[in-house]
């Protein structure tokens, strides 16, 4: 017989997010409201996150502490970072090398 | 480790201030963590910081420019003391200590009162701006390049990358079949944390070498079969090199140059299911200088025969 592992919850609420981000709750939902982070609004306006906005927040705190950006500028940043990596994966697949 | 902060940051010594921030900011956009990917750009970012946050600064500056890399060690007030006088207890020496935001200083220098801790360490790789907390390591991408026969077979296999604290190795065990863009994932190897926050994970991106004999696409490998004319003609069983050795390919009667002969399951083994296939092209090749007799042969052939690849229809 196969033992199933209970489900862990796949999202966590404004304040579990935060505890596990190491930031304040205000900070965070300042980090929603500029774009940086995803988060799910239910009907009572309660903000619901994926674990894996986790690893949006460090990176919004690394390029924050690291280069001195504000937070418009990493939003920024974290578009520009996402397009290239998608494109690189792009011209990875196809295009330049069909063979290897 | 200690190299020379004007070197690092490719400047002369003579460098105006404008200049020195300049060629940090350039640096430090380059080679910053969520930007540069490559497990040495982390360390190259610190250093670069370690060398703006000294420069950066007359007084440091100044003192790292008569003394040299250890110039911390040397008292504040030993300038003054042995010239013109002045306060004791300056700034750059405290802050050297260690509790004031943001010391960049590596593990290497030796301080006389032991106030560094990790804070420090990390707190220097990003500058003075991030106030306080703990911030968690980014991952890392480095490239795995294997032969195709070594994608085919797999096994154990050490790598050595750039780490913080010098070179690191790490055996990786690489599985039968892997193909061209599968990551290997090392977890907690990547970028350190700051505070006590996890390290980020280290990725090791599998390319796979161009081969001079073996092309794949997917999980098939395509590999030329060179044959003589007559092989071609008459058909038979053709020696063929696979990743996993010698192999036979019947080639049937009448194999022109491009066909395809498949050997079933001989490509790319497949851990979680069926493996690709081989595909042996023919290429029909003729001796580049005839003898007397095979000169004989062609030509009696060339009477005899009425085949014309030219015409259509046949």
């Amino acid at each position: 017989m196969i033992a199933y592992p209970i489900a862990r919850p796949t999202r966590l609420t404004l304040e579990a997010f935060a505890r596990q981000a190491g930031l304040h709750p205000q900070l965070v939902q300042q980090f929603v409201a500029l774009g940086l982070v995803d988060a799910d609004r239910d009907a009572a306006g309660e903000l619901w996150f994926r674990p894996a906005a986790l690893v949006t927040v460090a990176r919004v705190q690394r390029l924050r502490a690291g280069l001195s950006l504000n937070y418009a500028a990493i939003g920024l940043v974290l578009d520009l970072l996402d397009r290239i990596e998608e494109l690189e994966a792009t011209s990875r697949r196809s295009g330049s090398r069909p063979w290897t | 480790m200690a190299r020379d902060y004007y070197e690092l940051l490719g400047i002369s010594r003579n460098a105006s201030a404008d200049e020195v921030q300049q060629a940090y900011r350039k640096l430090a956009r380059r080679h910053h963590p969520d930007v540069n990917k490559n497990p040495d750009a982390e360390e190259k970012f610190k250093e670069v910081n370690e060398a703006y946050q000294v420069l950066k600064d007359p007084e440091t500056r100044r003192r790292y420019d008569r003394f040299g890399p250890n110039f911390r060690q040397i008292p504040e007030g030993y300038e003054e003391m042995a010239g013109a006088g002045r306060g004791a207890g300056g700034r750059g020496f405290r802050q050297a200590g260690g509790r004031a935001g943001g010391s960049p200083y590596g593990a290497e220098w030796e301080f006389h009162d032991s106030g560094i801790d990790l804070e420090d360490l990390f707190g220097g790789m990003f500058g003075a701006r991030g106030a306080g907390g703990p911030i968690p390591g980014a991952d890392q991408e480095a490239e795995l390049t294997l032969t195709v026969e070594d994608a085919y077979r797999g096994g154990r296999r050490s790598i050595t990358l750039a780490g913080p604290a010098g070179p690191r190795s790490y055996e990786v065990n690489i599985p039968p079949g892997v193909a061209d863009g599968q990551r290997i994932r090392l977890a907690g190897q990547g970028g350190r944390a700051r505070g006590d926050a996890s390290a980020g994970d280290l990725y090791l991106v599998v390319r796979i070498a161009p081969h001079p004999r073996y092309r794949l696409r997917g999980r098939d490998i395509y590999v030329d079969l060179p044959v003589t004319p007559w092989e071609a003609a008459l058909g038979g069983s053709i020696p063929v090199e696979t990743p996993s050795g010698q192999g036979t390919v019947r080639v049937p009667p009448g194999s022109s140059t491009g066909r395809r002969l498949r050997l079933r399951g001989q490509g790319m083994p497949n851990a979680t299911g069926t493996p690709g296939d081989l595909h042996a092209e023919v290429r029909v090749m003729v001796p580049p200088t005839l003898n007397e007799r095979e000169r004989e042969l062609f030509s009696e052939l060339g009477k005899v025969s009425t085949f014309d690849p030219r015409r259509s229809g046949t």
